[in-house]
């Protein structure tokens, strides 16, 4: 039983950073109307960044958590032209264009990050970022400062962007892009400045996400990005695309049955029945469980 | 043959019949990234085969296609009229599955691979020939039947499709039976590719077959050009071959040179190189230049 809730806490958190990825990548999915497949690619390189400049400034925590989101931000706002040339009508999703465009994106950050960064080896992060001393001990139940804040901060972010999308003004303005962009444009919401803040804000969490992995994981890889991608794709797609609330309850929930899994079945086999499971539920339901909103 | 030029005609023609399986379901607008697990499952089922139960080459490259078309046939069941994205992330979590299974199985060598698989034809030079033989013949052979698909009802329904799917519904096509069928065609295709691309170098690596086959199999269809199946002959060796004469350090980048390229094509001609206009031009050309020598 103390396995259990360990690994329910270990999946609690892991969850809450695979639904701050789906809820950025949805972002960009409803607002600017791309399929940014490579989104965690971009989260990785943050990572990346946040590393370097803990290693240049002496592991100034405040610096190196600019760093990631600014570089995050920054990726996704020079992608934004790149992805408004290849859609052939804006007020429409392009699936197919935008989702081969991110992966090319996605192909020369994997490569970078193993070309350049520490000669492509992991990196990993210092103590004061990512401590392995557990906040709690219980018997086997252990939880670690980098769970309670990515739970912390994930449960905030989250809270926080719901809040943004249902309180304000640009909020609406991203739920009448979603709803219906021709509709929006008719009243005089602007698409493609929208689109923009909506890169921008989903930059800002994922530079946010890249600093929480950092502090759970402890390390990153150039591959890192490619595995969460393929994960992030599935919870959204099982979710129903672009189903925010969808979003929220599948990435908990493969968060937590990945942890699981992981308790009771030697590592290598654990990824693969996560992903049979996701597998199967595509399969049955190529449109989701809850419903897509394109 | 030296052991270069070999290498290059092998790995092109290889290049090309991957970037075939990718282009064919494309043609109703799905990326069927499937095709690259399905060369592992059928390359590790054949060199099992050959190896371990000592079938001939022959027979297990036929097993190889068999077990692609059948896992093709299965998948498209579920998949065949499936949204591109559904279609994708199928693709990319078969080939995690595929990897994990091949990883953990003594059988086909784990981690380790299978090393030191037999020479078709008893020696190295044979082996070279028969090899660089089968792929061509099988080129002439899939580039004809994809040519004669596209000249018929069938490719003017996958255009169709591609355009729009609703469309193509009211006009009577049955989109599920079409995506069934080129979903199996191009695993059909991957299950053999998967054979011959380990029996060129004599060995089974779960290194072959990971997400940079993908991309590479990507670039050669949007750069040449995902409108024709001319697209993908003449990029594939172009972008296997060039990179061969810039100097090392160039060449342990070409992913990121394939990645800007496929942006660059995506963003300043997106049919690609060699687009749909084109051959008919060439095509009319040629009929022209023919008319005109039968006319007396």
């Amino acid at each position: 039983m103390q396995v259990f809730i360990a690994q329910v806490i270990n999946g609690l958190s892991l969850g809450s950073i695979y639904v701050l990825l789906v809820t950025g990548f949805n972002l960009l999915l409803l607002v600017a109307m791309i399929i940014h497949f490579s989104y965690p690619q971009v989260v990785v390189f943050s990572m990346y960044i946040t590393w370097v400049v803990l290693q240049a400034t002496g592991n100034n925590l405040f610096l190196g958590i600019l760093a990631g989101v600014v570089s995050s931000v920054v990726l996704n706002l020079v992608s934004a032209p790149l992805f408004q040339k290849v859609m052939k009508k804006r007020g429409e999703v392009d699936i197919n264009s935008t989702m081969v465009l991110s992966m090319g994106i996605g192909m020369i950050i994997t490569d970078v990050l193993s070309h350049t960064f520490n000669n492509g080896l992991p990196i990993a992060f210092p103590d004061s970022l990512s401590s392995s001393a557990p906040l709690l001990r219980i018997g086997l139940i252990s939880v670690l400062t980098g769970q309670v804040w990515s739970l912390a901060v994930g449960i905030i972010a989250v809270s926080a962007f719901f809040l943004l999308l249902y309180r304000t003004r640009p909020g609406r303005a991203f739920r009448a892009i979603a709803e219906d962009p021709n509709g929006a444009r008719l009243v005089g919401i602007p698409l493609l400045r929208t689109g923009l803040y909506s890169y921008a804000l989903s930059g800002v969490l994922g530079g946010i996400i890249a600093v929480l992995l950092a502090m759970l994981l402890g390390t990153a890889s150039p591959g890192l990005g490619e595995q969460v991608a393929h994960k992030v794709l599935a919870v959204s797609i099982i979710a129903g695309l672009g189903n925010l609330a969808g979003g929220l309850v599948v990435g908990l929930f493969l968060g937590i049955l990945e942890a699981i899994v992981q308790g009771y079945i030697s590592g290598s086999w654990s990824n693969a029945i996560a992903f049979v499971i996701m597998l199967v539920v595509i399969l049955v339901r190529p449109r989701g469980l809850f419903g897509s909103k394109l | 043959m030296p052991l270069p030029l070999y290498y290059f005609l092998a790995i092109t023609a290889v290049n090309v019949l991957l970037a075939w399986s990718l282009y064919l379901p494309y043609r109703v607008a799905h990326l069927h990234f499937i095709t690259v697990a399905n060369m592992a499952i059928s390359g590790y089922s054949a060199a099992f085969l050959v190896m371990t139960l000592h079938v001939p080459f022959g027979w297990a490259l036929l097993v190889g296609f068999a077990l692609g078309a059948l896992v093709g046939f299965i998948v498209s069941l579920f998949i065949g009229d499936a949204p591109t994205f559904a279609v994708v992330i199928v693709g990319f979590t078969f080939i995690y599955i595929t990897r994990t299974v091949i990883e953990n199985l003594k059988a086909v060598g784990g981690t380790m691979g299978i090393f030191g698989l037999p020479n078709i034809g008893g020696n190295p030079v044979t082996h070279r020939w028969v090899i660089i033989a089968i792929l061509y013949g099988l080129l002439l052979v899939v580039g004809f039947l994809i040519h004669r698909f596209e000249h018929s009802r069938l490719g003017r329904a996958a255009s169709a499709v591609f355009v729009d799917k609703d469309l193509a519904a009211s006009l009577g096509i049955d989109i599920k039976k079409l995506g069934m069928l080129v979903q199996t065609a191009s695993c059909t295709i991957a299950g053999g590719c998967g054979v011959l691309y380990g029996f060129i170098y004599k060995s089974f690596h779960l290194d072959f077959f990971t997400f940079a086959l993908v991309g590479i199999a990507m670039t050669i269809i949007f750069v040449g050009g995902y409108a024709t199946l001319w697209g993908s002959v003449v990029l594939a060796p172009i972008l296997y071959g060039v990179p061969l004469l810039f100097p090392a350090a160039i060449q342990s980048w070409r992913i990121v040179i394939y990645g800007a390229a496929l942006i660059l094509v995506l963003v300043l001609k997106p049919e690609g190189f060699i687009t749909r206009r084109f051959v008919y031009s060439i095509e009319s050309f040629l009929s022209g230049n023919r008319k005109k020598r039968n006319t007396p």
